[in-house]
């Protein structure tokens, strides 16, 4: 005797494979969108501009220095006041700001660095404000020597002021990191933005101390450049030596892409049941509801794995930068399968509405298209934040389990994370797949598996 | 004239609970204001073919759907071998709806292994059964496939198999022979009577084809409206509208048709007299030796007689007396 979920199961399998409509819709349109977008966004794109503000945040370690200035001692930080100095400035002739600080810790930066909800992370080292001093004393040095000289030549040495002193010379120097995913265009953009603002701040730091230098000897100077260059920024990838591009991004979102494809097809199987009267049919024999819930799934699920593993083979044949090994394989398929079944679960939510089968595809792909796009799966969203929960900061498509699931892929295949790095992504999209799941089973077995 | 169907069909059984495979007992549907079935009461012996007529939106199928349990009945009780429908084993009941119900994709045989599985049949006994069902409704060439390449008349020869792949006692065939050329409706025909005599299996027929309800049947019961109009064996009922046979003659002038009906009133042993489509048909006992009179009267009137036949009453006689001529949709 056949396990009757399983003989289901199998009917349906062959029911697919045997439709061309149905596997060019679940295996070729995806494959066929990896390969435009890897056309398109598979290098390096080119720095975007606009006036949005970029998200940022600011790992500010400075310690800051003590500065003695006429018998009195100051402590102070630069590190903080670059940051304010980030935080105030807005684009030319406008109000936006440049940039939303996110004010978060180190660990919580690179979550969100490597979901792209922030462009970039910049990082202030300890020594900031003694660079900052080193560089302000080195422009007063240059300035003072410079103006003495200058009274030497003239024959005016008499001129110079009675406690005439050099700064001292400390050659400390610092560097600003800016970490950010270098095959995004909002990091291109953010970075050169941060770059320009650090050398003005620079600039600013130079002629400070030779205004100073100039009320002292009362002389105007054009301003001098410091030989050293005390405070530099360095350009960080986010992995490493790897330059990821967009579609490295896009690669994990169009297998959820995928895997939204079968909101449509599983709608559409199971309108068809009862639109053409086999479900009638199968309802008068000794088949349970489970056996049809359950086979059903089993099918869509062995759909699924060939889905993903079909996609990630095409994407890494496409260039796609896929860490990991056999295990990041075997957790991206299991992670995937948690799509399918969200998928599966709201085509069943369709299928108990839905009265026939070209309804039924309709409504799945105007559903499973726009998801998509909520999910991130083509272009990273604005932000829309909820609010913070383990560590971890929502957004509104948080709630969707595909978000979850994409999130949980891109850093399972880009970055070769293992369990321990996804679980939250895992645990969420369980529980949100488990929600919809009960609510299409309940609607569809109410509307379609009792007696009319 | 059939108020009391009920004692009537009483009547006519000496059989005892035990001997019904299938009851229903004052069922009943209402869709809102529309009542599809009002109070259906009848009773279905084992081992018989059951003849279930009546026109369009009679409500046959609607019965029937409540008699196997595919839609809740708003009232009233069905018993499937004296018990409770609900509590009767779901394979004892098969049933072979109007539509093509089958899966395209699949082939003959996996078609049927699937609902095989469905019944929980051992793998063997299923493959055995579907052997034999191939070959009793000629698809054996058939068996692997695919339905979607199917004729019409092949996919009802396999909808029926589907129906009894499991073997079970009571089989409903709703119009099982819609659209089947006239070999394959003998074919199946044979196929049904088999069912009957070797392997004594209850057979519920619905079907607007006459002809196979009176070929078929063992009992006929005509509804309309929702109501059981008439309920007895193919002999009997034509006996209801009366005895005698039915002529039916075709004037050289229609336009005399009435005068002439009005004048053949007056002749002994005519019992009724209509006209349909330009025929006058007479009900008349003794006809045979009524034909002088009555070629002679039309004569009379100015005209003559173009065509003219006797034949016996046959069910559709007694199904448009009952439920009229008028079509409804």
């Amino acid at each position: 005797m056949t396990v009757k979920f399983l003989s289901l199961a199998i009917k349906a399998l062959k029911q697919t494979i045997r439709d061309r409509r149905s596997l060019f819709f679940l295996l070729l349109f995806p494959v066929v969108f990896m390969v435009i977008f890897a056309f398109a966004f598979g290098s390096p794109s080119s720095l975007g501009t606009g006036t949005a503000p970029h998200e940022i945040a600011v790992i500010n370690l400075d310690q800051g220095a003590t500065v003695s200035t006429n018998n009195t001692t100051q402590h102070i930080n630069d590190g903080a006041s670059f940051t304010q100095l980030l935080e105030n400035i807005t684009y030319a002739q406008t109000d936006t700001h440049m940039f939303n600080l996110n004010n978060v810790s180190s660990d919580q930066a690179q979550t969100m660095l490597k979901g792209r909800a922030l462009d970039a992370v910049i990082t202030i080292p300890e020594n900031f404000s003694q660079a900052v001093i080193s560089l302000a004393n080195a422009s007063a040095r240059a300035e003072t020597t410079s103006d003495i000289g200058l009274r030497v030549i003239n024959g005016s040495t008499a001129q110079l002021p009675v406690n005439t002193t050099l700064p001292k010379q400390s050659n400390v120097t610092a560097q600003v990191i800016v970490e950010g995913d270098t095959g995004s265009s909002a990091f291109g953009a953010a970075q050169g933005l941060i770059f320009n603002i650090l050398e003005q701040y620079k600039s600013q730091i130079q002629a400070t101390a030779i205004r100073q230098v100039d009320a002292t000897l009362a002389q105007n100077q054009s301003q001098s450049n410091a030989s050293i260059d005390y405070i530099s920024a360095a350009v960080q990838p986010l992995t490493g030596a790897r330059s990821l591009t967009l579609f490295d991004y896009q690669a994990p979102g169009l297998i959820v892409f995928a895997l939204l494809m079968q909101v449509s097809s599983v709608a559409q199987d199971l309108t068809r049941e009862s639109d053409r009267g086999t479900l009638g049919r199968l309802k008068l024999s000794n088949m349970r509801s489970f056996d049809l819930l359950f086979g059903t799934l089993l099918t869509w699920i062995i759909i699924a794995v060939a889905q993903i593993l079909l996609l990630l083979g095409v994407a890494v044949a496409l260039g796609f930068e896929w860490s990991g090994g056999a295990n990041s394989i075997g957790l991206a398929v299991l992670v995937g399968i948690i799509g399918g079944i969200a998928s599966i679960s709201l085509g069943l939510l369709l299928a108990a509405f839905t009265t026939n089968e070209r309804q039924a595809a309709q409504l799945g792909v105007l559903i499973a298209v726009p998801v998509s796009f909520l999910t991130g799966a083509f272009f990273p969203l604005p932000n829309e934040i909820l609010g913070t929960a383990f560590g971890t900061t929502f957004q509104v498509y948080d709630l969707l389990p595909w978000t979850q699931v994409a999130d949980a892929l891109r850093q399972i295949l880009i970055y070769g994370s293992g369990f321990g790095a996804v679980a939250v992504y895992v645990g969420f999209a369980i529980v949100l797949t488990a929600i919809l799941f009960v609510v299409g089973v309940i609607s569809y077995s109410r509307v379609r598996l009792r007696p009319e | 004239m059939f108020s009391d169907v009920r004692s009537m069909t009483e009547q006519s059984s000496d059989y005892t609970t035990d001997a019904y495979a299938l009851e229903a007992q004052g069922l009943t549907k209402r869709y809102g204001d529309l009542v599809a079935v009002d109070g259906l009461t009848l009773q279905i012996k084992k081992g018989e073919i059951f003849g279930f007529l009546g026109p369009n939106g009679a409500g046959k199928t609607t019965a029937i759907n409540m008699m196997v349990g595919l839609l809740s009945p708003t009232g009233g009780v069905v018993l499937i071998n004296g018990q409770d429908r609900a509590r009767v084993p779901k394979r004892s009941i098969g049933i072979c709806p109007q539509e093509l119900v089958l899966w395209e994709e699949l082939t003959c045989a996996e078609n049927l292994i699937v609902m095989g599985d469905m019944y929980d049949l051992p793998r063997t006994v299923t493959n055995e059964r579907v052997r034999s069902l191939l070959a009793d409704l000629a698809l054996s060439e058939k068996a692997n496939v695919r339905v979607s390449q199917l004729s019409g008349g092949m996919k009802r020869r396999l909808n029926v198999a589907l129906a009894v792949i499991h073997n079970p006692d009571i089989v409903v065939l709703d119009e099982p022979s819609a659209g089947l050329d006239p070999q394959s409706r003998l074919l199946l025909w044979d196929f049904v009577r088999s069912l009957k005599n070797k392997e004594g299996k209850t057979i519920i027929l619905t079907t607007h084809a006459m002809e196979e309800a009176d070929a078929l049947s063992d009992r006929i019961a005509i509804i309309d409206h929702g109501k059981l109009l008439q309920f007895d064996t193919p002999g009997n009922l034509k006996k209801t509208i009366g005895s005698g046979d039915i002529i039916e003659m075709q004037l050289a002038e229609r336009e005399k048709n009435e005068a002439v009906m009005v004048d053949l009133k007056a002749v002994n042993g005519i019992l009724e007299i209509n006209e349909a489509s330009g025929k006058i048909t007479i009900r008349a006992l003794n006809a045979v030796s009524l034909l002088p009179e009555i070629i002679e009267r039309v004569d009379a009137t100015g005209t003559r007689v173009s065509d003219i036949s006797i034949r016996e009453n046959t069910l559709e006689d007694v199904f448009i007396y009952l439920t009229g001529r008028g079509l409804r949709e």
